[in-house]
């Protein structure tokens, strides 16, 4: 037990705190119970939409209540959490690094700050018709506009745990007029209870928004009963969504990088960090290098670079990897196992980091830590490329120009290290590849407007026609 | 039936279910196996959990070798248990759930169920027993019976292949048949399952067409969390009862009992005291304290059935008779999972 007092939880629905008596322990990764959660049932959950839904209005909210979230979300106390003790719940939840959740929330509240900036250089201009006196006739061109309005009123944000900032995405539909109904990832409550909180107190209107603790199934009901939604999980979590025009799927990210170039310092460095930034708990994080080189030659460089990162608590100094408590390390050490030993496998970090040969290292604070792990492959559609784990992971498989663009779909990012222009082309046609980077730059990169994985803009909004007598 | 009366009961059990003229070919031919005779060796219902635990034979048994010989006069119908694929559980009943019936009734009526009016049962019927028992208490009352055919092995099997949109396309063609009867007939009880109940909220026009009319909600089949069941009886059905029913093929139906003042928990359920006990075991088979959850341990010890120690699926918290009961009752009844169980798929029954 980490000792101090446990944090309670409860649905937030329409600006009231709803005592759940349906309740769960969320794990500390120190051992013991961080929280006592209350949980919202499917009737809960129906309740809060109708509630949402007989409020719903469909006004933005303005940047200025937006900016003044973000600023009481990174400085304030709300509702006695202060930001240390926020960031220190989400460490202590979710294993990431105090450094993780400190940049974390510096990226939130920026992508707070730049939603107008993002949605001026996602949506085209709104003065579709011809200009005025450039046609003859009864519409001669004045008078025509288009407005962006929300494609529904009621949002669900179904979110996971593996990192705070995805957050953004349900605020931005409340920006744009959604009214809102979150379920936060069963590991982390605390950071869409938290925005809730902010956004509240700058001012947003308490019929807006619900925060539902909930289980899977109530997720699902959320997402079938609004307008618009998005989830976030495995893919499990999301296969019932694919396709489904109303909902934005983000499921595992399989970022690969494809390696046709002189694997040197700085590119292994730059995959390293590719790997392993953030713990390797965005979903842009790399997991497969797919490459023309020697593959043992580029797996022990990478593996060997990995080793390095230090077995330390997730609240220490310099601390870059991710911890969890002990059934999830258990878990993660018996699917590990299992990848390790399948046929075609190599493990390469074993001769680098000794400690890795366990999975996971059991650390002072009782927390337990997965070793960065870097196997490769005898072949390029190898099972194991494409699988994802909450920490540094890399499977290096071969990769010949007769192989093509095949193995390279199903990318969230796909980082393209050659000079093979008609690979770049083809690359970027593949609709299963949904953003590329060439050359050493890391897969998150963005600034407003670059869509990270579609146009999120107008999946909440559409175009509207409003024509006026001239 | 007291304790005391019970083991008496038990006692006078082994005599039918093992004596040569009277017992059924299925206990008979187990007798020499059991290593103990019953008919000396079982004084009570602590002596129960010496015998093994036969549900699983019940899948395969020709299903006239559960008869006993004594009742070889009566007319018998066979009910299933749930089933997903391959065989369900199966049990014969002559006259022994009408029985039962009438004393559940007198159950639900104390907790609110009108006497008068007529029913809808919005839940499983063909070869599911729950189908009888609303027809029953339905009749009982001199009401009409409205029901909607509803196959839940389909929904079942639907759910473990990933096929939630058919699920919830199969729920709304129940919904639309609900709808169709209460829009022109009235009914005073509603009978149906948690997941349904959840779905019938969540369709405006249904959800008013209940509310305005139905005196009291029963629900039974699957489990219920203690937040839900607090929205379906304070939010969703203020001015109805809502009562529960655990139950199942093989035990029998245990109604929820009034509420006696010290109550923590918002629905307690009872086993019928005449044929019916209920205990709740630890993972060593011993009985839990009160206040404890324990996995659902039941004996049948009736004329036309004998199901002593029959491990159930479901877990539960024990709680103290109330005044005057000879039996537990049993609060917050969930789904049993092992460690590394397979998945229960609960469906909309």
């Amino acid at each position: 037990m980490a000792g101090d007092r446990l944090v309670t939880v409860d649905p937030l629905v329409c600006g009231r705190t709803v005592t759940s008596s349906d309740r769960t322990r969320l794990p500390d990764v120190r051992g013991g119970d961080l929280a006592d959660v209350g949980t919202a049932p499917r009737l809960m959950a129906l309740a809060a939409l109708r509630e949402l839904r007989a409020h719903a209005d469909g006004r933005p909210v303005g940047q200025d209540v937006v900016d003044k979230a973000a600023e009481l979300f990174e400085h304030a106390v709300l509702e006695g959490e202060s930001p240390e003790e926020y960031a220190a719940r989400v460490s202590y939840a979710t294993g990431l690094t105090a450094a993780a959740v400190a940049q974390s929330v510096r990226d939130l509240v920026d992508e707070l700050r730049e939603l107008s900036e993002t949605t001026a250089a996602e949506l085209p201009g709104t003065r579709f018709g011809p200009a005025a006196g450039t046609r003859r006739g009864p519409h001669s061109g004045s008078g025509f506009t288009t407005r962006w309005v929300p494609r529904g009123r009621v949002f669900a944000a179904v979110m996971a745990s593996n990192h705070p900032t995805p957050s953004v995405t349900w605020a931005q539909a409340l920006f744009h007029g959604y009214s809102v109904a979150v379920k936060p990832g069963s590991r982390d409550p605390f950071t869409p209870l938290r925005l809730a909180r902010a956004l509240l107190a700058a001012g947003l209107p308490a019929h807006k928004l619900a925060f539902l603790p909930a289980s899977h199934q109530t997720g699902e009901f959320l997402l079938k009963e609004a307008d618009r939604g998005i989830v976030y999980g495995g893919d499990s979590a999301v296969r019932r969504w694919q396709g489904d025009e109303s909902v934005a799927v983000r499921g595992p990210g399989r970022t690969k990088a494809l390696l046709d170039a002189e694997p040197d310092d700085a590119v292994i460095g730059h995959l390293a960090l590719s790997a392993s930034f953030d713990g390797g708990t965005r979903c842009t994080n790399l997991s497969a290098v797919l490459t023309t080189r020697p593959v043992h030659q580029v797996a022990d460089a990478l593996a060997r670079r990995l080793a390095a990162l230090p077995s330390v608590p997730a609240t220490t100094a310099g601390a870059t990897l991710l911890v969890a408590d002990r059934e999830r390390a258990e878990r993660i050490r018996r699917q590990v196992d299992e990848l390790r030993t399948a046929a075609g496998v190599t493990d390469h970090s074993a001769r680098f980091d000794p400690a890795s040969a366990g999975t996971v290292v059991e650390l002072a604070d009782g927390s337990l830590l997965p070793r960065p792990l870097v196997l490769s492959v005898d072949r390029v559609d190898h099972p194991a490329v494409g699988t994802e784990l909450p920490f540094p992971f890399v499977v290096v498989a071969p990769w010949t120009t007769a192989d093509g663009v095949a193995p390279l779909r199903e990318s969230l990012v796909l980082n393209l290290l050659t000079d093979d222009e008609e690979l770049l082309d083809a690359a970027v046609r593949e609709p299963s590849v949904r953003k590329v980077t060439r050359g050493t730059v890391l897969p998150w990169t963005a600034v407003p407007g670059i869509p990270h994985d579609d146009n999120y803009t107008q999946f909440l909004l559409e175009p509207k026609g409003v024509v006026a007598a001239a | 039936m007291t304790d005391t009366e019970f083991d008496l009961h038990i006692r006078k059990s082994m005599a039918w279910h093992f004596g040569a003229d009277t017992g059924s070919p299925f206990w008979l031919a187990k007798r020499d196996s059991l290593g103990f005779d019953p008919l000396t060796d079982i004084g009570g219902l602590a002596d129960l959990t010496r015998f093994p635990d036969v549900s699983a034979e019940l899948r395969t048994v020709p299903v006239g070798d559960l008869i006993p010989r004594g009742l070889k006069d009566r007319v018998f119908r066979v009910y299933d248990s749930g089933g997903t694929t391959g065989s369900p559980k199966r049990i014969v009943d002559s006259a022994a759930r009408a029985e039962l019936l009438v004393w559940a009734r007198e159950r639900l009526l104390e907790s609110g169920v009108p006497a008068r009016g007529d029913w809808l049962h919005l839940g499983p019927s063909g070869p599911h027993v729950i189908g009888y028992d609303v027809s029953r208490y339905a009749a009982l009352s001199g009401a009409l019976f409205h029901t909607v055919d509803l196959d839940p092995r389909w929904v079942k099997r639907l759910l473990a292949d990933g096929r939630e949109d058919e699920a919830d396309a199969y729920v709304q063609h129940l919904l639309d048949q609900a709808e169709t009867i209460l829009t022109t007939q009235k009914a005073a009880v509603l009978s149906s399952t948690p997941p349904l109940l959840e779905a019938i909220c969540a369709r405006p026009r249904l959800y008013e067409l209940v509310r305005s009319q139905v005196e009291a909600v029963i629900w039974a089949g699957t489990s219920i969390s203690a937040e839900n069941l607090r929205m379906l009886d304070q939010e969703f059905f203020p001015d109805a009862a809502v009562v529960g029913v655990y139950g199942n093929s093989l035990m029998g139906v245990a109604p929820q009992r009034p509420a006696v003042p010290g109550d923590s928990h918002p629905c307690v359920f009872e086993p019928y005291p005449a044929t019916t006990r209920l205990e709740l075991v630890d993972d060593e088979g011993r009985p839990v304290a009160y206040g404890e959850r324990g996995r659902v341990r039941l004996h049948l010890v009736a004329e036309e059935m004998f199901l002593p120690n029959i491990l159930e699926r479901d877990s539960a918290i024990r709680i103290a008779p109330r005044p005057g009961s000879p039996v537990d009752g049993l609060a917050d009844v969930q789904t049993y999972r092992a460690i590394d169980d397979v998945r229960v798929i609960e469906g909309v029954y």
